[in-house]
């Protein structure tokens, strides 16, 4: 016989006894429920996020114009406002811990003024709120069932489910004697297996997304536009591949166990230290040792600056009378420098804080949940990678901002050219429309860069494994 | 006849493959996490440590009474290591101050933890029981009658005149028995770890309460063994069995609590209710205003000005402030002078006097907002979710995780426990300030003759309640366990007693 008639009749077979089975009529009502749920949760949830945004960004606009419309003075001393992040409309197939990461960023951060016997005020500096959702929190927390967890979790359990005794189980029988008598050789009689596992299994995880996508895209008010289905598509790539891993390692310890009740239970151990309790773990380790001791309290260390500068600037401004050019300078000077360095304080510690995260998310790496995890949240836009974008950008809006400000002033020939005190900036009036506004993209292009690392690991754990598989099996005496 | 029965299947248990690894398995898990349990509970211990001596130092700092206020720090919870509850996610600093009554909803963070790593779960002991226990006794369960149907032994035992009650008992106490050893084995290990560490003092009373917990562990462990043997009755063939256990452990232990709380979706806390009490709690603030008003006006100094028109060296400010979403109300009112010029002196009585007046008005205030605040919470947050547990509890897991939170005392009455010791600690504070007539006294706003002396006020302690308090708040969700395995025992009986060999 011809080598591909062989392995079509292996699949049909394969296919056959799934299909026919009970794993796959629960697997099929498991994951159809799940993707339900999915949907139902995000048709919920998403409209009403969208429309606070909506809502959000306006307002920082017309605080932006109204500003603007005051004084150059006033947009400089206010700063530009609350500067939201950008949603992501894939946030169904990966939560990404969004609800932990702040949705936007404070970049109209004032800390006092001098008030009655003193004009001066501090001038606005970026500050990055932290979302802290669960502090007054007495509900249970739970796991959000999005697709990392339907796919990363469940999926992957139904995988080993499917596999366990596609080899140990035919020994048991007797019937896989009986197909090696027939000329058949074992590489195909493998591949078969697997590439049949693949399809029934494909079949009910492919409605159930199927279905999934129906609702959420029929429903009014969520337009998926056409580059995030190619997304969509790559998720699914993902997924399949995911998969795959977790029916190779099913393969191998079906073939190197003789009984398939014992490789069940190998599989399912390994499985739930692997998926299960391998991330948490690590993630508990690295949260421990890569902090550098505790941080200081942010709000001390800045305090004890700013008394510091107060009083330098006090004993500095002590001869110098009021509204002279020296003592603007001074003034000037000390908001000036009180901005900056409060500003670079905040900086500091968000940095510190994201690199203890990225440690962790480094070390979680180990699980191939965790992997999939990644692979997900950065082709769904969300998640900490994605929240490090949106801090980028508001970072350069920053600067641009504060460019803007300073070119306008430079641009009046009537100004002192001292930022910082109204007396010293341009007093023209600004058009609103030519202060630069933020706005948060999700960039699309470094996504693929970034994650092709994660995709390689996922395929070399897929060949390393399937080629386990076929070294047990060649060797094993039927 | 049982003993030698039990025997039997203790012997054909003990040796088989699923055994070692129930122990191998067990064994790493619980002590490769108790490790880093511990390692996480030093690190929030040395967060709180900093915390308290950062508080302390603060205090010192502050030269007037009214611009103080104490803030104590909720300490960590040594058990959170067997189940972390709420102990981590809730907040853990809260300011004690005579003029507003400290709750839950008032508390924040330590400054120093990092709000980011909450994104990855958080693991306690009892999560590891919750996944692997349940599914070791599935495993151990599937093949106990499906095995013997289709090996044809239990036909052979049948043979002679055992009732077969017997031997489902027998099948049952042996399968526990091989369970409980790996189960008891880690959790004496986790104990021996425990005691070694230095920051980690447990008391007798911390024993009782593991000891909970390992009683709430084997009923739960019990009820898997449960399902397993009903499953294994009634399917008859042991890989129909071992396929259908897994997915009835794979969708009560890892569906159904994610599952059905994403389902009946957030329990939102009824708008009107808040917006009523948050208006009548406004209001009675406003009538403290306007009586305030009158004490100024109607006194004995010209003007209405609260400062006595005080021009010193310092600061003063007075406002009201509110945020309806927990219910916050409250009149700040600080001053903080360091200094006063010579026309100010004679204008001192008066605003001492003033202060003797006003201070213990916004307390009075304060306690009738309580009233309204405390029941307006409970309506708003806790009564959702304790709804939403009910749904949690209809799977065993929930029910489990629930009774050994409350016997961890990580729960949300522990967690709440420690607010009710912070208003109590108001009250002393209150009564310290009324003897030693802070609220009259010129340090209660400049510290120009005498700095304001913080050291003899009342200390803080917070002891953890009871373990028979903790015992009774887990005692409902234990005996509901109990009830659910003897509920399948009955089942399985009946089951095996009619079935045909």
């Amino acid at each position: 016989m011809v080598w591909h008639i062989i392995l079509n009749n292996i699949i049909w077979r394969e296919l056959y006894d799934n299909l026919n089975s009970l794993r796959f009529a629960i697997a099929t009502v498991l994951l159809l429920g799940l993707m339900l749920t999915n949907a139902v949760v995000y048709l919920r949830e998403h409209p009403e996020r969208m429309k606070q945004y909506q809502e959000n960004v306006s307002t920082y606009q017309n605080n932006l114009y109204t500003q603007a419309e005051n004084s150059l003075y006033d947009l400089a001393q206010k700063g530009p406002g609350l500067l939201y992040k950008r949603l992501s409309d894939l946030r169904f197939c990966a939560e990404g811990g969004e609800t932990f990461l702040s949705e936007y960023a404070d970049g109209g951060y004032n800390r006092w003024s001098y008030g009655s016997y003193n004009s001066l005020k501090s001038f606005w500096i970026l500050a990055y709120p932290v979302a802290t959702p669960n502090r007054h929190n007495v509900r249970v927390v739970v796991t959000k069932v999005d697709w990392n967890f339907i796919i990363g979790y469940v999926l992957s359990l139904i995988a080993l489910l499917f596999t366990f005794d596609s080899i140990s189980g035919e020994r048991e029988r007797g019937t896989l004697r009986l197909t090696l008598a027939n000329p058949i050789p074992r590489h195909l009689l493998l591949i078969g297996k697997f590439l049949g596992a693949l399809i029934s299994i494909s079949i009910p995880f492919t409605l159930a997304i199927l279905m999934n996508l129906l609702i959420i895209s029929t429903a009014s008010g969520i337009h998926l536009r056409p580059e995030i289905w190619e997304r969509l598509g790559i998720i699914f790539f993902i997924s399949i591949l995911y998969t795959c891993l977790f029916l190779g390692l099913g393969l191998l310890v079906s073939a190197k166990v003789k009984r398939s009740a014992v490789s069940l239970v190998i599989l399912l151990l390994v499985w739930v230290v692997f998926v299960v309790f391998m991330p948490i773990t690590l993630a508990s380790i690295a949260g421990k040792y890569s902090s550098s001791g505790p941080t200081h309290d942010l709000w001390e260390v800045s305090s004890k600056i700013y008394k510091e500068q107060r009083s330098e600037y006090y004993s500095r401004i002590h001869n110098e009378i009021e509204g002279s050019i020296k003592r603007i300078e001074l003034d000037g000077e000390h908001v000036i420098k009180d901005a900056e360095q409060q500003e670079r304080l905040r900086t500091e510690q968000l940095s510190e804080r994201i690199a203890e995260v990225k440690q962790a998310r480094i070390i979680t790496r180990f699980s191939p949940v965790t992997i999939f995890q990644h692979l997900l949240e950065s082709f769904a836009g969300t998640g900490f990678e994605r929240h490090l974008q949106f801090l980028e950008n508001v970072q350069s809006y920053a600067r641009e901002f504060r460019e803007f400000i300073m070119d306008t002033d430079r641009a009046n020939p009537d100004s002192l050219h001292i930022l910082g005190v109204r007396e010293g900036m341009s007093k023209k009036p600004v058009i609103p429309e030519s202060v630069p506004l933020f706005e948060d993209t999700i960039n699309f292009s470094n996504d693929f860069n970034r994650s092709l690392m994660d995709i390689l690991l996922l395929t070399l754990f897929v060949v390393v494994l399937l080629s386990g598989a076929y070294l047990a099996f060649v060797r094993v005496e039927v | 006849m049982l003993a030698s029965l039990i025997s039997r299947e203790l012997l054909n248990n003990l040796m088989t493959f699923r055994f070692a690894a129930a122990i191998f398995i067990i064994l790493l898990l619980v002590v490769a996490n108790t490790i880093v349990l511990i390692n996480d509970y030093e690190g929030r211990l040395d967060s709180h440590n900093d915390s308290v001596n950062m508080h302390k130092r603060q205090l010192q700092e502050i030269k007037t009474y009214s611009a103080g206020s104490v803030h104590i720090d909720r300490p960590p919870n040594p058990l959170s290591i067997f189940n972390v509850g709420f102990d981590k996610q809730l907040g853990n600093e809260v300011r004690v101050a005579p003029v507003f009554v400290p709750s839950l909803w008032d508390a924040q963070n330590h400054g120093s933890s990092n709000p980011l790593m909450d994104m990855f779960a958080s693991m306690d002991i009892a999560f590891i029981f919750e996944v692997i226990l349940s599914l070791l006794a599935l495993i151990f369960a599937y093949d106990a009658f499906a095995g013997e149907y289709e090996t044809g032994t239990l036909r052979l035992v049948l043979t002679h005149p055992v009732r077969r009650g017997i031997i489902l008992v027998a099948k049952y106490i042996s399968a526990m028995i091989c369970l409980i050893v790996p189960l008891i084995l880690s959790l004496l290990l986790s104990l021996i770890l425990l005691t070694v560490s230095n920051h980690i003092n447990l008391n007798s009373q911390d024993f009782l309460r593991v000891g909970g917990i390992i009683l709430t562990s084997i009923i739960y462990l019990s009820i898997f063994y449960l399902i397993g043997l009903l499953i294994s009755a009634v399917t008859r063939r042991t890989s129909t069995a071992l396929m259908l256990s897994i997915f009835v452990w794979g969708f009560l232990v890892l569906v159904y609590p994610n599952m059905i709380l994403a389902m009946i979706g957030p329990n939102q806390p009824s708008q009107e209710r808040q917006t009523s009490a948050y208006n009548s709690i406004e209001q009675m603030w406003l009538e403290f205003d306007n009586e305030r008003k009158q004490y100024l006006a109607t006194d004995d100094f010209p003007g209405e000005d609260w400062g006595y028109e005080l021009r010193g060296w310092g600061s003063r400010s007075a406002y009201l402030t509110g945020s309806p979403h927990n219910l916050f109300y409250k009149y700040r009112c600080v001053m903080n002078f360091s200094g006063f010029g010579e026309e100010d002196e004679p204008k001192i009585p008066h605003a001492r006097k003033h202060f003797r007046y006003l201070v213990p008005k916004i307390i009075d205030t304060a306690d009738k907002t309580w009233i309204i605040r405390k029941p307006a919470l409970e309506d708003i947050y806790i009564h959702p979710a304790k709804m939403e547990r009910i749904w949690f509890k209809l799977s065993p897991v929930g029910l489990y995780d629930a009774a050994t939170e409350a016997w961890a005392g990580t729960d949300v009455n522990g967690v709440r426990d420690f607010f009710n010791t912070a208003r109590q600690y108001r009250k002393q504070v209150i009564d310290f300030f009324y003897d030693k007539d802070v609220f009259g006294s010129r340090q209660w706003f400049s510290s120009d003759k005498e700095a304001a002396d913080w050291s003899d006020l009342p200390h803080f302690n917070y002891q953890r309640v009871d373990s028979y308090i903790n015992a009774m708040r887990a005692l409902p969700d234990v005996c509901l366990l109990f009830i659910i395995n003897i509920l399948l025992f009955v089942v399985i009986f009946m089951i095996f007693v009619r079935s045909e060999v």
